[in-house]
């Protein structure tokens, strides 16, 4: 990490220190990660196959290539705190054709859920969980809908947790299991104000 | 009769209840009966929930495997993101003992238990496969034959790939969806770059939407190029980025496009004589009145 | 042979603990397992040694041998694979018969493996010498039996590395069976169209080497001919060739049958007037030629060939021959046996199927091509005269794009994990022609690494740079098409620059894996050679040893034990044909005595074992009014299938005797201590 120079603020961060240094490296951040993900980060060769085969590459900044080195060397801070991190669309193409037979997509996530532990997540996603922990769906009925289905002659709830409610409390169960409804509220009462 | 339970997902039920609608009835005319599955959940999406904690998505996927375990009926469902999270949860579970005994664990305060007893099956493959379905029985079903009509197929991505943990050969230059495309009457018509994501997954159409934006309009614009009638896929997700994604890459980009969007189960549907009413077309942001036009 | 007799005596076994430096000393109490030794029953003298294998390390043997009236010998060290054969000689220099030696794995098979476990090291240690101690108070005098070898080489496969081989043993002296599959000798080296980083024309310096071989007076050319079968053993195999039927006579055949003045003369008549028309396989099937053929005209020898599978006997290739009489259609495949006494095999590589992996659009896109069609297609006598031509629509490609490391440094299961070696070097070759011979035109090369590590090799690559070529540090992920004009896009991320890259070019070269030639496989299943963990073939040692091979007289030269470039390969051929005229000058070799042995007093002439013997080494004689079982000692491997079979217990193993093996099953179970 930068090394802070007691210049004023505007030259601290314009000049500041971005060489890589030993203690920036946690090798158990590439242990954890390498569990989580259940693939081999630390044989990445850099070829690049990924990058070329992400279609977020060529319009943005973020690179998997570049992530993929980051969980080598075990650059924990760079990577979790990149926002380009949430950028993969796991569409899986760097997986199919990594030559190392690496996958680039679950290194991501597993970098996704250590953010996601330092509660860096993006508010998008908390939403979903929040709908989730309301009605069982991301993406829930309305009314526009109900109508619709009723017409089409289904059930104007779907049979799911929508037209089966009772699930819902085992659903509100797992998730309360791991806390995650409540570090949701929290975070987005956060982001939100 | 071919039973299965059928998960339904979020999208599909929740925006595009055509896709449901008709994926009842046409599997119905195919021998392909799809089964009332009760107290589903949101799969979870893969990508919203495995970004936060890959345990969660492991227990939420469990715990529909489950309620179709309990039915003693395989699953069949209609949207690669839900194939994501309900195929590879349930194969991943069968394969590892300890995180099985992990989500057991947490499944335990709810008094569920994967047991490792189904098959999980996109309806898509289910139509492909000659022992359940096949082309040739689709073809011999259809009133309507879509003729006339230029049909490009998205495949998505969570169905291929990745191949290794997939059963559908070449993610690279597959053409099993155009052959079932032709069996509907219509012409299936390849573009550039056909098996590029569509951008809305792992969270990205939240997450930053114009983004997402632009890598669909990078399909359109591969599209366009060829000129369709239709673009068709096999996952509302999908269908959701192309088809609100049309009306937003107008309002953002000022790009208009106006390329109907079906899923396949809609275009059996119409191919087997539904009307664009039972399909609940209406509800789709981009009018699929052109391409109607065309068939009927 | 009667059994040697086994002389009453009291056994008295040295033995000698050795520290191997910190090898086995760091894991291992020597001085524990030396007193444990001198505890041992028939041990006469235990003794310890920084490394035994030492000049005073072995004179301690010799020394103890005479001192202690020794009747065995244990060396507790590494594996008997390095040094049974240095403390055999140690022995015999010590007065005692070589076979008295036992050695005891205290390294390899303990501690290396049980570095962290010292006091279980140790115990499996006296374990072990316990074991070796039982075994050598038991062992007998025996002599090792020379056979003489046949003063004949065979090698199989006539590419530069069979030529090579065949013309160092010929002008050795030594008569030489050049086996090649194809009508004609020169391999892949004359496919090529320049060799770098000379750019010699490949044809050029090759083909003085091809007449060479086909003029040696001791080199018997088989072309169009396979390895049919192996029997025997160093010095003495026997070979079965399969002459496959070609259709056409030599002058020489023809002569014997008669014809004067008759057999072919290359003169090509007969190629004008076939009707049948096929892909010649020498230019990558990008050429025609007919069912009767010459694969280019420089073949050795100039002999046309018939391909029977697609030849519909219409008879005007006969007519048109005329006088010369050369064609025989009715030929069969002949069966020739030869008598060789030691074999190199130089069966070469083919190209990777490199359409399994389907990124990138080989046999998809008209305008992917391997490298080696591009040597045909640059090359001045290939199919198009040397024009690089688009195979879409003829045109000249202006923008080439060469992918390196197709197929190559794979782990996905599909490619292959070695590297193929000489695929950078031949892409720079390729990158220079492109510039040198289509003006305007530029290469790039998507590549991970540029291996350029031989003589004036990287001088090489830094020439190629200065020309233009273009480098782009990423490995291609993958190509599409343009279904209208054919152009292809290749797909890379400039790492260097860190950028996603969107080529379009005119065509794609697929610098694709090799991989070992298809008939590797069953020829190498014939002479008993194994394969390594790549699919190559597997050498004595890497480093060491890497043209011999574990199998006694086989020896490998060229691709087929691992990629290599031009240069390696002749130096391999070298080596090879050095080390196989070894046996052959010496006139004879030294088996070890491992054989089965009857014991003419039990055996009831039943002839059971004769037919479980795998390599025919047993026989029934008449002796003495009876039939017993008679073993051909050069044969016999030591196997031990017979031996272990015979219900009259007649039979026994020398050196592996059953009551040897039994008196160590009972020292391991039933001794050592309480």
């Amino acid at each position: 990490m930068a090394k802070t120079k007691g210049y004023p603020e505007t030259f601290e961060k314009k000049l500041k220190d971005t060489r890589m240094e030993a203690d920036a490296q946690h090798p158990e951040f590439t242990e954890e990660i390498e569990r989580i993900s259940m693939t081999i980060p630390h044989m990445c060769y850099q070829c690049g196959t990924c990058t070329a085969s992400c279609p977020s590459a060529p319009r943005s900044s973020y690179r998997i290539r570049k992530f993929m080195r980051r969980a080598l060397l075990g650059l924990e801070d760079e990577a979790l705190t990149d926002p380009d991190l949430w950028l993969c669309t796991t569409c899986y193409s760097c997986t199919d054709r990594c030559p190392r037979d690496i996958a680039p997509t679950d290194v991501i996530m597993a970098m996704r859920n250590l953010a996601a532990k330092r509660d860096i997540i993006p508010v998008n996603f908390l939403k979903t969980v929040q709908a989730i922990y309301k009605t069982g769906h991301g993406v829930p009925n309305n009314d526009v809908n109900r109508a619709a289905r009723t017409k089409l002659g289904l059930s104007a709830e779907p049979p799911t947790t929508h037209g089966y409610p009772e699930f819902i409390k085992g659903i509100q169960v797992i998730l309360d299991h791991y806390g995650l409804k409540d570090r949701a509220d929290k975070i987005v009462k956060e982001m939100e104000g | 009769m071919h039973e299965y339970a059928f998960y339904l997902g979020c999208i599909a039920p929740n925006r595009y209840p055509g896709c449901e609608a008709s994926a009842i009835k046409t599997s119905e005319k195919l021998g392909i009966k799809l089964l009332e599955l009760h107290g589903a959940s949101c799969c979870p999406a893969p990508g919203a929930f495995g970004s936060i904690d890959l345990n969660i998505w492991y227990a939420m996927a469990a715990r529909n495997v489950i309620l179709a375990e309990q039915m003693g009926k395989d699953i069949a469902l209609i949207c690669n993101g839900c194939y994501k999270s309900i195929y590879e949860v349930n194969e991943k579970l069968k394969k590892h003992d300890e995180l099985r005994d992990g989500v057991n664990e947490v499944l335990k305060e709810i008094d569920m238990e994967f047991k490792g007893s189904i098959n999980v099956w996109h309806l898509a493959e289910l139509l492909y496969d000659p022992e359940i379905c096949g082309v040739d029985k689709i073809r011999d079903s259809i009133t309507v034959p879509l003729s006339g009509t230029k049909i490009a197929v998205h495949y998505g991505c969570h169905l291929m790939k990745p191949k290794k943990e997939r059963h559908f050969g070449t993610s690279e230059h597959p053409t099993w969806i155009e052959e079932m495309v032709a069996a509907l009457g219509a012409t299936p018509v390849e573009y550039r770059n056909k098996m590029l994501c569509c951008g809305a997954g792992g969270g990205v159409r939240g997450y930053d939407l114009p983004h997402a934006l632009d890598i669909t309009n990078e399909k359109m614009i591969n599209l366009q190029e060829v000129g369709v009638d239709a673009l068709t896929e096999v996952c509302p997700f999908c269908q959701l980025q192309y088809d609100r994604g049309q009306i937003e890459i107008e309002e953002k980009f000022g790009i208009h496009y106006g390329l109907p969007v079906l899923h396949y189960c809609e275009l059996l549907g119409l191919a087997q004589g539904m009307s664009p009413q039972e399909l609940a077309l209406d509800l789709h942001a981009i009018s699929c009145e052109p391409f109607l036009e065309k068939i009927l | 042979m009667k059994a040697t007799e086994k002389k009453p005596e009291e056994p008295r076994v040295g033995v000698f603990v050795c520290h191997c430096g910190t090898n086995i000393a760091g894991s291992i109490d020597i001085e524990a397992v030396q007193k444990y030794a001198e505890s041992l029953p028939n041990v006469a003298f235990a003794d310890n040694y920084q490394y035994m294998c030492s000049t005073p390390g072995q004179n301690k043997i010799i020394d103890a041998i005479k001192e202690h009236n020794l009747t065995g010998v244990v060396v507790a060290a590494c594996t008997p694979r390095l040094h049974e054969p240095t403390f055999r000689v140690a022995s015999k220099e010590g007065g005692l018969n070589p076979f008295r030696f036992e050695m005891a794995n205290i390294r390899e098979q303990n501690s290396w493996v049980h570095m962290h476990d010292r006091e279980g090291a140790t115990e499996k240690a006296k374990d072990t010498v316990r074991i070796a101690v039982a075994k050598a108070s038991m062992l007998e005098d025996l002599y090792p039996k020379s056979v003489p070898v046949e003063h004949t080489a065979m090698v199989v496969g006539a590419g530069i590395a069979g030529m090579q081989a065949a013309l160092d043993l010929a002008n050795a002296g030594i008569k030489t069976y050049l086996i090649e599959k194809d009508p004609t000798i020169g391999g892949r080296m004359s496919q090529l169209d320049k060799t770098f980083p000379t750019l010699d024309c490949s044809q050029c310096i090759l083909t003085p080497k091809m007449v060479d071989v086909g003029r040696a007076e001791n080199i018997e050319l088989m072309t169009y001919s396979e390895v049919e079968n192996v029997e025997g053993y160093i010095g003495n195999f026997d070979v079965t060739i399969r002459k496959k039927a070609r259709g056409v006579l030599t002058p020489v055949e023809a002569e014997a049958k008669g014809i004067v003045g008759g057999g072919c003369n290359g003169c090509g008549d007969c190629d004008a007037v076939c009707p049948v028309i096929k892909p010649n396989t020498f230019e990558m099937g990008m050429k025609p030629r007919k069912a009767i053929y010459i694969q280019h005209p420089q073949v050795v020898p100039l002999i046309y060939t018939i391909d029977f599978d697609s030849c519909i006997k219409c008879g005007l290739c006969v007519e048109a021959c005329g006088d010369k009489k050369a064609i025989d259609l009715e030929m069969e495949d002949e069966f020739i046996t030869v008598k060789v006494g030691t074999a190199i095999l130089a069966t070469g590589y083919d190209i990777f199927q490199i359409e399994k992996k389907d990124e990138w659009g080989y046999k998809k896109f008209d305008n992917v091509i391997t490298s080696l069609e591009f040597e045909r297609l640059i090359c001045a006598s290939g199919p198009t005269g040397g024009h690089l031509v688009r195979p879409s629509d003829g045109a000249t490609p202006k923008k080439i794009a060469f992918l390196l490391c197709a197929g190559s440094r794979d782990n996905t299961g599909v490619g292959k994990p070695y590297c193929s070696r000489f695929c950078c070097m031949y892409s720079l070759k390729h990158a220079h022609q492109i510039i040198e011979k289509i003006p305007g035109a530029t290469p790039y090369l998507f590549y991970m690494d540029i291996r350029s590590f031989g003589k004036m090799y990287e001088e090489f690559y830094y020439r190629i740079q200065d020309e233009g070529a273009r480098f782009i540090r990423g490995r291609a992920s993958n190509v599409l098409e343009d279904p209208d004009t054919k152009n292809l896009i290749v797909m890379a991320d400039d790492t260097l620059l860190d950028r996603p890259v969107n080529l379009e070019v005119d065509m794609v070269v697929l610098a694709a894996a090799v991989q070992p030639s298809e008939e590797t496989d069953p020829v190498r299943k014939l002479f008993g050679v194994s394969c390594s963990q790549d699919g190559w073939l597997l050498e004595a040692h890497p480093k060491l040893n890497p043209c011999g091979t574990t199998t006694a007289g086989v020896y490998l030269a060229g691709v087929c034990q691992g990629p290599k470039d031009i240069p390696d390969t002749v130096a391999s051929a070298e080596g090879a044909a050095s080390a196989a005229s070894i046996p052959i000058h010496m006139g004879e070799v030294e088996l070890e005595p491992y054989f089965a042995q009857c014991r003419e007093e039990l055996c009831a002439g039943c002839g059971m074992c004769v037919n479980l013997c795998p390599y025919g080494a047993l026989a029934l004689v008449e002796k003495e009014g009876r039939k017993i079982m008679e073993v051909t000692e050069a044969k016999c491997k030591g196997c031990g299938t017979c031996g272990g079979f015979c219900p009259g217990g007649a039979i026994y193993m020398q050196h592996f005797t059953t009551p040897q093996i039994v008196a160590q099953i009972d020292a391991f179970l039933l001794g050592g201590e309480e």
